[in-house]
């Protein structure tokens, strides 16, 4: 590469936005006194000027089509968006479902056995049973809920 | 107080319909222009714009708001276009052997760069624009026209800065000869 390649090579680095400032500067200095590059980057200036110079025509429907296209499909998106807060409040109430039932084996299953006069090991498998177990189940479901009832949209969609 | 790129993005989030609409009008010659320099042709682009447009709001939630819209948008309509042209192939914006220019595709129909020349320079940029490879007619309209940093432009064209660099090299290589040994 010579001396004046290379000078264009940094006026190429220049108008791309690639150049360090030392490097512009000595670029600077440089086209104060030499034409070739001058005469370089007045013809890189006028490429641009000419990308600058098209413009093009746009149908003057095609904003109306566009709305119109997406009209529909938003309504769909928003109806959609209250099942994932409904997939997230169920979640929640998994998670607190599991714990509360946890905190109850644990805080009072004593009382109950002594109050319904039965052991202690019953009232446990009762709420493990009736109360932890199933939670802790939709809780670890969860994550594939959204997912299934995405299945189920779909082949309503196909259907209709 | 919320950013426009953060407004824009919760709006895309909840598929906000004014939001869309706002941005439609907003980009959408920007979106043409690109399209069609990416191509080199103008029919079918209006399909692409609406489909992008659909892309836009089925992808919403993935623009995260702390970068320009611009970017994000090309990117989605670029895969679009990309996706179009595996169903039809007409060329690849993967080949950029060579000197970076193709051969002018045989028609009388002008090329929409003729059709849209309106000043002296662009009009004599118009043949040479329509047998530039599509990679770096690409990456010149993003630079100089849509003035996207070469950081933003390698996000849209899913490629390294390095060779985002060289692709606007090469394609001003190609066009300057036009303009040497001419003063201003």
């Amino acid at each position: 590469m010579n001396h004046h390649e290379s000078f264009q090579h940094m006026i190429d680095e220049s108008l791309a936005g690639h150049i360090s400032a030392e490097r512009e500067q000595s670029l600077r200095e440089h086209l104060d006194t030499c034409a070739p590059c001058q005469e370089y980057l007045s013809a890189s200036n006028r490429v641009i000027a000419g990308l600058g110079g098209f413009s093009f025509e746009v149908d003057p429907t095609l904003n109306a089509r566009v709305f119109a296209s997406l009209r529909r499909p938003a309504q769909r998106f928003q109806a959609a968006q209250p099942d994932r807060r409904r997939w997230v409040l169920i979640g929640l109430a998994a998670a607190v479902l599991t714990m509360g039932g946890s905190f109850v084996d644990l805080q009072f299953g004593r009382l109950i056995a002594s109050v319904f006069d039965i052991q202690r090991t019953h009232v446990q498998q009762g709420l493990l049973a009736f109360w932890i177990v199933p939670s802790l189940f939709v809780l670890l479901l969860f994550p594939l809920l959204p997912l299934l009832s995405k299945v189920g949209t779909h082949r309503e969609e196909r259907i209709l | 107080m919320e950013s426009d790129t953060q407004q824009i993005a919760l709006g895309l989030r909840q598929g906000d319909v004014v939001v869309l609409e706002t941005l439609v009008e907003q980009y959408q010659y920007r979106l043409v222009r690109y399209l069609i320099c990416l191509l080199g042709r103008r029919d079918g682009v209006d399909d692409l714009v609406q489909e992008t447009w659909l892309r836009v709001l089925e992808r919403g939630s993935s623009y995260d708001g702390q970068s320009r819209f611009e970017p994000w948008l090309f990117r989605v309509a670029r895969n679009i276009a990309l996706d179009a042209m595996r169903k039809r192939p007409m060329f690849s914006l993967d080949s950029n052997d060579g000197d970076g220019v193709r051969p002018a595709p045989a028609s009388d129909k002008p090329s929409p760069f003729t059709l849209a020349a309106r000043t002296e320079d662009a009009d004599r940029l118009a043949r040479s624009l329509q047998t530039l490879e599509p990679v770096y007619r690409e990456v010149l309209v993003l630079r100089f026209q849509e003035d996207l940093s070469l950081q933003e432009i390698s996000v849209v064209v899913g490629a390294p800065v390095s060779t985002v660099a060289s692709r606007i090299y090469q394609g001003l290589a190609t066009l300057r000869p036009q303009f040497e040994g001419e003063t201003a």
